[in-house]
């Protein structure tokens, strides 16, 4: 049996009551300043306030991140001391408040209360400038991907780019200039080398990432993330992580035998090239989810999370780039680290784990389960009809997406808590011998494979 | 609404009358920086500011895929190449501008002959920005059609770059990998013939750096 | 030329060992001459360009205020780099604040081109020359995307080549920072002027 139990049914207390506590606020924000107060407002002052609702409704996705954020990071730093206590078989935080889970909010308070202070002889504007260049990218990049979650909601579709994914990963490789600059301003040489550190790593694992990317794209035939997550609607066969659509054909199949019609069309439509197209197909999975793998592990070391957290190695670098910093700066950059990783975890479920999209698939859900009748009944009530509190559309979607985000997020903490880190001429040779070739040829072969299957169709 | 609300709404003739004027003032005050500054790796870091705006002036023209490729290529890798050289070059060691003779007895004109000599770059610059200016200003020069911007422009520059430019675009591919090979070569401090080396850049330029950062700091 | 005098002698008092008295002329100057140039330029090119410049008072008095202003940041000890960022500015909204869309961002990227172009010949450190060279491409960048912009909006064709300068200049910025490199390591210094070793 798990030997610490108690711990266990305690972690999932806390994540239970946490998140409902996060979206239950984040919700009610994004409620009360894009849909609550515009309502008011035109129920008080009639069509001159037209321009004001407009504005209101094109901020809401930015206060809703500005919220999102702190509390978010929050939570993370909580569950992530919890589960390493789990994993190390000790006790995690106990002190404050009830089982230590007020603890993140009494770092907070302590971080936001502390001096901040400046070293001699560094160079005060950059050492100003370094935390908000690292912190910024994040928000403004993760804009598509709230368009994509919701699947183009009203409220949020303001980035929807055509270039979506093109947007995100500039803006996911920022940060590394403003590690550079947070390194060489505050007059450290830790702090230097961590920067430079993190500068080699940075630039050596972003082709990897872009060609796990790209091998995606090729497969959705599109930049725009809300289109790529759109497309995968439809049940776990239709997901990027297996096939990247290969198998969409073999999901139109088994809905084809349900229900009961035209079982070889179906087939004949999709795999066009008879046993060529199988093979194809048989390439394309396991190529597609070497990709997601790629993805993952080279947005580990992007985001310097811990097999490749050379950047603020503590035992060589006192701690790296951030060693000079204190109270709010160095706050913004442990926010930023945490909402790094729930930005990748939130790509990842987007590119490759279907966005909001149930796992099971429709014909099945159909036929099971009365939640059609659900969403139907609830459309009625006056809460959806007349206040708009309620999206049904996106209500099981929301759930969908949390569930994937924070179990991506969930696994990076095991990977924490399960592997030692690297060094630095490891990890060079691991970037650069194993994952740019292998993330070539999985490229080469997606781009010969494509072409005898129809993906999405 | 049109396709995409952040094009939209640049488009707008008085918000990107105004926004040109915000990011130009950004984009000469920084450009200014990086030609003024003392300290040559903050003039480095203010690159990145300088490749930013014009990033901006990119989304302005609803160039969207060149302003990412600007954001990501300029004001992250190359930026960030220039730097680390700037960090391992020594750029104390750099002389201060020699000091102007200070000769208050000279007449005017020839005061302001001298400092001509002195400025000759400046004087060049200033008369290529005039002469370009006169070249460029002036209303129906240019041929300009009022069509509004293809939709699908990934789409465009995509095809075009594999049909009818495939070519060039192989050639630069292969001037990239030549580039990066040369680099390499070029940076890479043992003698050629040595045969059990490998082509650690990074790590080599690591190392020199923490070799280095006795005499940077 | 009286004011000219006082103005310089009035900060000498105060700061003795800063006579930046040449450059500082030489600034005034030039931004005179390239106002009077582009006036008359716009005169001569745009129907009406000079009656519009002078009589929108209030634009123009904006841009000598905003030169002013960076004077008076010179005269109180303030950066250098605040005047020649005021003059440089005022100069340019003087110069494409009547002019059409594409002939702004034209004049922007000129501008850019000879700030690039200065930098080049100006600065004795290498790198910062590879730094000029960079904004130099931005600028030519930007002439590109602006005519792609206005001129050809349907085929692209000036963000197809926008695309291969992308290219040509990081390979430029990878070859040009090794050569640095190794030049640093042999000479221990990335002085331009100590570069002359093929001088005859």
């Amino acid at each position: 049996m798990i030997p610490n139990g108690a711990e266990v049914f305690k972690l999932s207390r806390l994540s239970i009551a946490w998140l409902s506590i996060i979206f239950g606020i984040v919700w009610a924000v994004c409620w009360s300043i894009g849909v609550g107060l515009p309502m008011l407002l035109e129920g008080q002052f009639g069509e001159r306030v037209t321009l004001i609702n407009e504005i209101l409704k094109a901020v809401t996705p930015i206060v809703a991140i500005l919220v999102f954020i702190p509390i978010n990071a929050m939570f993370m730093v909580l569950i992530e001391r919890r589960a390493l206590a789990i994993f190390t078989v000790r006790k995690g935080p106990n002190r404050v408040g009830p089982d230590g889970n007020l603890q993140t909010m009494a770092d907070a308070v302590k971080l936001l209360l502390k001096e901040d202070i400046t070293p001699t002889g560094a160079d005060a504007f950059m050492f100003t400038l370094a935390p908000i260049l690292f912190f910024a990218p994040s928000i403004f990049g993760s804009l598509p991907l709230l368009a994509a979650v919701t699947n183009n909601h009203d409220l949020f579709k303001i980035l929807n780019l055509p270039t979506g994914i093109f947007y995100i990963l500039a803006s996911a490789s920022l940060p590394v200039v403003a590690l550079v600059m947070a390194g060489w301003s505050s007059n450290n040489k830790y702090s230097l080398v961590g920067g430079l550190r993190s500068a080699a790593q940075a630039i050596s694992y972003e082709i990897p990432l872009v060609f796990s990317l790209i091998t995606v794209c090729l497969m959705a035939g599109t930049l725009d993330v809300v289109k790529i997550a759109q497309q995968q609607a439809g049940g776990i066969l239709n997901w990027n992580i297996l096939g990247g659509g290969a198998l969409a054909g073999l999901n139109q199949f088994f809905a084809a035998i349900i229900s009961g019609q035209g079982a070889d069309k179906a087939l004949a439509a999709f795999y066009p090239y008879g046993g060529l197209s199988y093979v194809a197909a048989l390439v394309l999975v396991p190529c597609v989810f070497m990709s997601f793998c790629l993805y993952l592990t080279s947005a580990c070391a992007e985001i310097n999370r811990i097999p490749f957290d050379l950047p603020e190695a503590e035992s060589e670098l006192v701690s790296g780039y951030n060693t000079e910093y204190s109270g709010i700066k160095f706050a913004i950059f442990f926010l930023a680290e945490f909402t790094n990783l729930f930005v990748v975890a939130s790509i990842t479920t987007v590119m490759f784990l279907g966005g909001g999209d149930n796992p099971i698939p429709p014909y099945l859900l159909d036929k099971f389960t009365p939640f059609p009748q659900m969403i139907a009944a609830l459309r009625e009530t006056p809460l959806v009809k007349d206040l708009h509190l309620i999206n049904p559309e996106t209500l099981f979607a929301t759930f969908w997406v949390i569930a994937k985000v924070y179990s991506l997020v969930f696994f990076a903490i095991l990977i924490r808590g399960t592997l030692p880190r690297f060094r630095i001429d490891q990890l060079m040779n691991f970037g650069w011998k194993r994952l740019i070739p292998l993330s070539l040829i999985i490229f080469v072969l997606v781009v010969f494979a494509r072409g005898f299957v129809i993906s999405h169709g | 609404m049109s396709y995409d609300n952040l094009t939209a709404l640049l488009s707008l003739p008085v918000m990107e009358t105004w926004m040109f004027y915000v990011l130009s003032a950004l984009a000469i005050c920084l450009g200014v920086g990086v030609l003024h500054d003392r300290v040559v790796i903050r003039s480095g870091f203010i690159l990145i500011g300088v490749f930013g705006t014009i990033a901006g002036f990119f989304l302005l023209l609803s160039a969207q895929f060149l302003a990412m490729a600007q954001i990501m290529i300029y004001a992250v890798a190359i930026t960030l190449v220039v730097v680390i050289a700037l960090m391992l070059t020594n750029p104390r060691l750099e002389a201060e501008r020699t000091a102007e003779p200070d000769d208050d007895n000279m007449p005017a004109m020839a005061k302001f002959f001298a400092s001509c000599k002195r400025n000759m770059t400046l004087w060049i610059s200033a008369f290529s920005f005039i002469t370009l200016y006169v070249a460029i200003s002036g209303e129906n020069r240019w041929p300009v059609a009022g069509l509004p911007v293809a939709k699908d422009q990934v789409k465009v520059i995509g095809e075009a770059l594999t049909t009818t430019y495939s070519i060039p675009f192989e050639f630069s591919s292969v001037l990239l990998l030549a580039a990066l090979m040369g680099a390499i070569m070029i940076a890479k401090n043992e003698p050629l013939h040595d045969p059990d080396e490998e082509p650690k850049k990074a790590i080599e330029d690591s190392k020199t750096q923490e070799n280095n950062l006795a005499l940077t700091r | 030329m009286i004011t000219q005098q006082q103005s310089v002698v009035a900060p000498n008092a105060l700061k003795p060992k800063t006579t930046k008295l040449g450059i500082n002329l030489a600034i005034a100057y030039s931004v005179f001459a390239a106002a009077v140039v582009g006036t008359f330029a716009g005169k001569s090119f745009a129907p009406n360009g000079f009656e519009l410049v002078v009589a929108n008072h209030y634009d123009l008095w904006f841009c000598v205020g905003l030169a002013l202003v960076g004077w008076v940041f010179r005269s109180v000890g303030g950066h250098k780099g605040a005047i020649i960022t005021m003059t440089i500015l005022s100069c340019f909204i003087i110069l494409t604040l009547n002019q059409g869309q594409l002939v702004r961002y034209l004049s922007l990227s000129a501008l850019l081109f000879s700030m690039g172009m200065y930098g080049m010949g100006q600065s004795r450190n290498a790198v910062r020359v590879l730094i000029s060279i960079e904004l130099m491409l931005n600028a030519v960048n930007l002439n590109l995307i602006a005519f792609s912009r206005y001129v050809d909006p349907i085929q692209l064709k000036g963000q197809l080549f926008a695309i291969f300068v992308l290219t040509v200049a990081a390979a430029e910025a990878a070859v040009g920072l090794a050569i640095v490199l190794q030049l640093y390591r042999n000479t221990s210094t990335v002085d331009m002027n100590r570069f002359n070793l093929l001088k005859w």
